[in-house]
């Protein structure tokens, strides 16, 4: 089924909690909606439940104008934060709930359940009740109640985020795995970017109810529109450095106090002229090298599989990864070199990209 | 496109807008449906009794009328309670009443149980907390017979043969003597409850650090209780006394099973009770006792409406985070 | 930590306990009292006594109401008929209200939410005179008024009459009481339940009301307890013998018979309280938690 929403505006007195939102969701897609939090994300997908009504504008599902229809006709399945289970029922009587509620046969309830719960891995968990669960078999049951009903449109709010680490990850390969197996189009709400990197087809990144942008996740990363979201993805996240493009005999510059950075004639000339810029580079496209832009090493994190080095230049700080081997001590000097295909330019005031509109 | 398709299209798109229609009516009704039991239970019992009230205070409907033969007396009855001679006994009775059983009991006993019970150990305070609301949950006339007996004369009246006897007080039926002091007492012991609660939680939620400051500066009880407890539940202190003042002064149950308002203890509502529903001579006077009646109801509604500001009506209604009626 | 805060020593708690003690004796006398007095003969104080006056006279004589006065029977089933009514109309019509005023948004909200505020506060009794005539009309609708079975209908003289009046009386506070008890309910739960195709009357009746049930049983009981205590409601509205409740029962014994028989009618006493001590030993928790829930004072 295809989802969209046209303008979608919801308020709460002053606060605009979705402001003005259009996207399309075509069928079979999944989409992730990533943000802090406080933004809007679980308000916009209640919104298309229709638990809330929107201040203005539609939600069409298919071609149909949803605003109006209660959410119980809206054949969606949910999985919410805190699970959401019904207490009182056993964990079988949850999977089918939803049926029931839809005068499922009971045959083809019964098999229904029984083949979700085998999929899930919590066959042998029926007759228990949600209190006796632990919390990795709540999201399954969740994920369950949601899919035997066998929804149009599958609903997510942050369902990992009460999960330890290493059970996200082995869900969030599972949920992304069963959406592409059954096809059901998936919105996935997140304030996490690397569950949204990973599972979405496309991301649709919010700020304060306003939809900042939204496309498949290498063009997020390569190409951020926005200096948020430039911000927002990529983790260590990426330097930000004020400052000016000047063309000197042919070839722009990036200047600024203690560093000059050649640029690539079409990113240059973007920003030439126009006085201070901001420079973005992520910390994976600046390398210590043997020669290059000089600075002192301040801090050094071990990463694991890099080290992260906090490099001062100047009265700035640059961040870059580095090979652990290089064995970098705080208080050495080093030389950067950066990858300046990879380099993003903002205009500071609207905070958009000068490179990618 | 064929020509059927798009007609198709069309009925479909009709009998959608018609559903939606009839699913919107329906929404609104059910929030409807879930109130109006109680709509319907509060405009009888409540809404109508006070116009009923404040009507048939302005006629002369009696036994001796009848539902036929009543007329309007305007103000009458307002006039007749003015220049009545149990007016003034009455209301010196009520007030005597409501501020000896408030200041005792329903708040002064209410305090002194709730400041014992939480400065001992806890399953103790909980005890006797719980056998405080004994009288509360004891039927009426189950506990007002106890305290008759209590009461009686010798050699039956437990006051005279375990406590005065032994004293060398002279036995003699105690409730016609001494009224005031079972009416007060009786009620007291019922009505202090209310606080003890109210106040034990208040004290229990008074943050610990108050507590510990209080003793590393050394603090006695006395001081503490003084210093730190009474003006932190300054505002539940007043909320008792407000609410409490109501309900006395409107309650008479208790007196009427204790004295009928005999010896003396006959108080407003009771009168106003007695003229209108339960008459020895037989004769009600429904619209004399709805008149004394009215100014309890008078009473009530202000101060419940004041209570309405006091309750921070604003700060408990949130708003419901689902719009899906 | 079993030594509270600021409890200080043994000795002041001991005094602390034995003030509490002589200030609660006085409730508790009337107790011990109704216990003994209704196997004895006669009572000289709490001291049971034969005839002649001496010490002892122990005797079952006094529980003879149950077989050889058939109304004790009648009058109790009346009362039960009128504890278990009011309690099936407290619960059911307070959680719907509680429900609709707790977690639907729809017009007059507010109005509704300020109107149980202010009842709350009202002393109702100040209506009876009133309410006399409200029953009155309703006697005189067909049917519903004075002949239905059981409960004898709605209006003046019926048990069904002082059910519907007890039920609106202590309307406010049930309302009120249960709103504060779906306040707490997870809207995640709810929010749930619509998704998978609930209406809000199913979402209401299958997967609300089951996550309070404390609080429905704590309404419940003190629901029934007053019912089953209530004496001035039926005393005032109910002249017939026959819809009479046990309460009035024992307040004609008491004041019809003189001199009072102390014994036996403490016997009757005992066995109106009985019910009413069963719940207090086994729910005291969900007793105290409806007083701290906002009360109705009585007195
Ligand atoms: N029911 C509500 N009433 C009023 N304000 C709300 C409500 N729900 C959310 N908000 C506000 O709307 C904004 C967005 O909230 P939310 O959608 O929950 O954000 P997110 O899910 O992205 O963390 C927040 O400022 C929040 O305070
Ligand atoms: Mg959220």
């Amino acid at each position: 089924m295809k989802v969209k929403l046209e303008n979608l505006t919801k308020r709460w007195g002053h606060v605009y909690a979705a402001h003005d939102i259009n996207l399309e969701i075509n069928d079979g897609e999944f989409v992730a909606f990533l943000g802090p939090s406080g933004c809007g994300k679980t308000t916009t997908l209640l919104l298309i439940a229709g638990i809330y009504k929107p201040t203005a504008g539609r939600i069409l599902f298919d071609e149909r104008v949803m605003n109006q229809v209660p959410p119980k006709n809206r054949n969606i399945g949910m999985v919410f934060q805190s699970y959401a289970l019904y207490p009182h029922m056993t964990v079988y009587e949850n999977l089918v709930f939803p049926m029931k509620l839809k005068r499922t046969p009971p045959a083809v309830m019964k098999e229904r359940a029984r083949r979700v719960a085998e999929m899930l891995g919590i066959g042998q968990l029926l007759d228990r009740r949600p209190g006796q669960l632990s919390g990795g078999q709540q999201q399954r049951v969740a994920l369950g109640r949601a899919l035997t009903k066998q929804p149009d449109l599958l609903l997510f709010d942050e369902p990992l985020s009460n999960l330890d680490a290493r059970l996200r990850l082995s869900m969030r390969a599972e949920i992304k795995r069963l959406q592409m197996d059954l096809g059901i189009t998936a919105i996935y709400v997140t304030h996490d970017q690397v569950e949204a990197m990973t599972m979405a087809d496309r991301v649709a990144v919010m700020k304060d109810g306003r939809l900042q942008a939204y496309c498949p996740p290498d063009e997020l990363y390569d190409r951020p529109r926005t200096l948020f979201i430039a911000g927002f993805v990529g983790n260590p996240p990426m330097n930000f450095l004020e400052v000016e493009v000047v063309q000197r005999d042919g070839v722009y510059h990036a200047l600024r106090a203690g560093f000059d950075l050649p640029l690539s004639a079409e990113r240059g000339k973007q920003a030439a002229g126009r006085g201070s810029v901001i420079l973005g580079v992520r910390p994976e496209d600046v390398m210590i090298a043997e020669e290059g832009i000089t600075g002192e090493v301040y801090v050094v994190e071990p990463l694991g599989r890099d080290d992260l080095i906090d490099v001062r230049i100047g009265d700035v700080h640059v961040h870059a990864l580095a090979d652990p081997n290089r064995r970098c001590r705080v208080g050495d000097r080093v030389h950067l070199r950066f990858n300046t295909q990879k380099i993003q330019l903002f205009d500071p005031k609207t905070e958009q990209s000068l490179l990618w509109t | 496109m064929s020509e059927s398709a798009s007609t198709a299209r069309a009925l479909e798109v009709g009998k959608m807008r018609r559903l939606q229609e009839k699913t919107s009516l329906r929404s609104l009704l059910s929030p409807l449906l879930f109130m109006a039991p109680a709509i319907v239970l509060v405009v009888v019992f409540f809404f109508i009794p006070v116009v009923i009230v404040l009507v048939i205070s302005l006629t002369d409907m009696s036994t001796a009328t009848g539902f036929n033969n009543w007329k309007w007396v305007q103000f009458d009855n307002y006039s007749r309670i003015a220049t009545h001679p149990n007016t003034l006994p009455v209301l010196r009775n009520t007030l005597m009443y409501v501020a000896l059983t408030l200041s005792l009991f329903n708040v002064g006993m209410a305090l002194v149980i709730a400041l014992l019970t939480t400065h001992i150990p806890r399953r103790s305070g909980f005890l006797f907390r719980a056998l405080w609301l004994l009288p509360r949950l004891t039927p009426s006339v189950v506990y007002i017979m106890m305290w008759k007996y209590v009461a009686a004369d010798a050699p039956y009246g437990i006051l005279n043969q375990h406590l005065l006897g032994p004293l060398g007080i002279p036995p003699t039926n105690w409730l016609p003597a001494q009224p005031w002091f079972f009416v007060i007492l009786t009620n007291g012991f019922i009505g202090a409850s209310f606080g003890m609660v109210i106040f034990t939680s208040a004290i229990e939620s008074i943050h610990r650090d108050y507590m510990v400051a209080a003793l590393v500066d050394g603090c006695s009880l006395w001081q503490r209780i003084r210093y730190v407890i009474l003006p932190l539940i300054r505002w539940p202190l007043l909320f008792v006394t407000t609410y409490q003042t109501l309900s006395l002064l409107t309650s008479f149950e208790q007196i009427l099973l204790l004295t009928e308002g005999q010896f003396g203890t006959e108080v407003w509502s009771l009168w106003a009770y007695q003229r209108a529903l339960s008459n020895y001579w037989g004769n009600f006077q429904w619209g004399f006792g709805a008149a004394l009646a009215a100014v309890l109801v008078l009473i009530g509604v202000v101060m419940a409406l004041v209570y309405m500001r006091y309750f921070q009506f604003n700060q408990l209604v949130h708003e419901p985070k689902i719009e899906a009626l | 930590m079993e030594d509270r805060l600021g409890m200080g020593s043994r000795w002041r708690v001991a005094i602390l306990l034995l003030a509490l003690t002589i200030l609660t004796v006085p409730i508790l006398v009337g107790y011990v009292w109704i216990l003994i007095s209704t196997f004895s003969q006669r009572t000289y104080g709490l001291i049971p006594v034969d005839a002649s006056g001496q010490v002892g006279g122990l005797t079952l004589r006094n529980w003879s109401f149950l077989w050889e006065d058939p109304n004790i029977w009648k009058v109790s089933l009346n009362s039960l008929i009128l504890a278990i009514g009011l309690t099936i109309g407290v619960v059911v019509v307070s959680s719907m209200a509680g429900y609709a005023l707790s977690r639907i948004g729809f017009p007059g909200r507010r109005v509704f939410l300020g109107t149980t505020l202010v009842l709350h506060a009202f002393p109702s009794v100040t209506l009876l005179i009133a309410i006399f005539f409200v029953l009155r009309w309703i006697a005189r609708i067909p049917v519903l008024g004075r002949e239905l079975p059981l409960i004898g209908g709605f209006g003046y003289n019926t048990l069904g009459g002082v059910i519907l009046v007890m039920l609106a009386l202590q309307l406010p506070l049930g309302i009120w009481l249960m709103k504060g008890f779906f306040d707490h309910v997870s809207w995640d739960i709810e929010r749930a339940a619509l998704i998978d195709g609930c209406s809000r009357w199913r979402t209401w009746w299958q997967i609300i009301l089951p996550q309070i049930r404390p609080g429905i049983a704590a309404l419940a009981i003190f629901s029934f307890i007053s019912g089953w205590n209530e004496f001035l409601i039926p005393y005032t509205y109910i002249t017939d013998q026959q819809q009479s409740t046990i309460a009035a029962y024992l307040n004609k014994l008491l004041s019809d018979t003189a001199p009072v028989n102390y014994s036996q009618v403490a016997a009757v006493g005992l066995f109106q309280l009985i019910p009413v001590m069963l719940f207090f030993l086994f729910t005291q928790e969900y007793l105290l938690s409806i007083f701290a829930g906002g009360t109705k004072g009585g007195s």
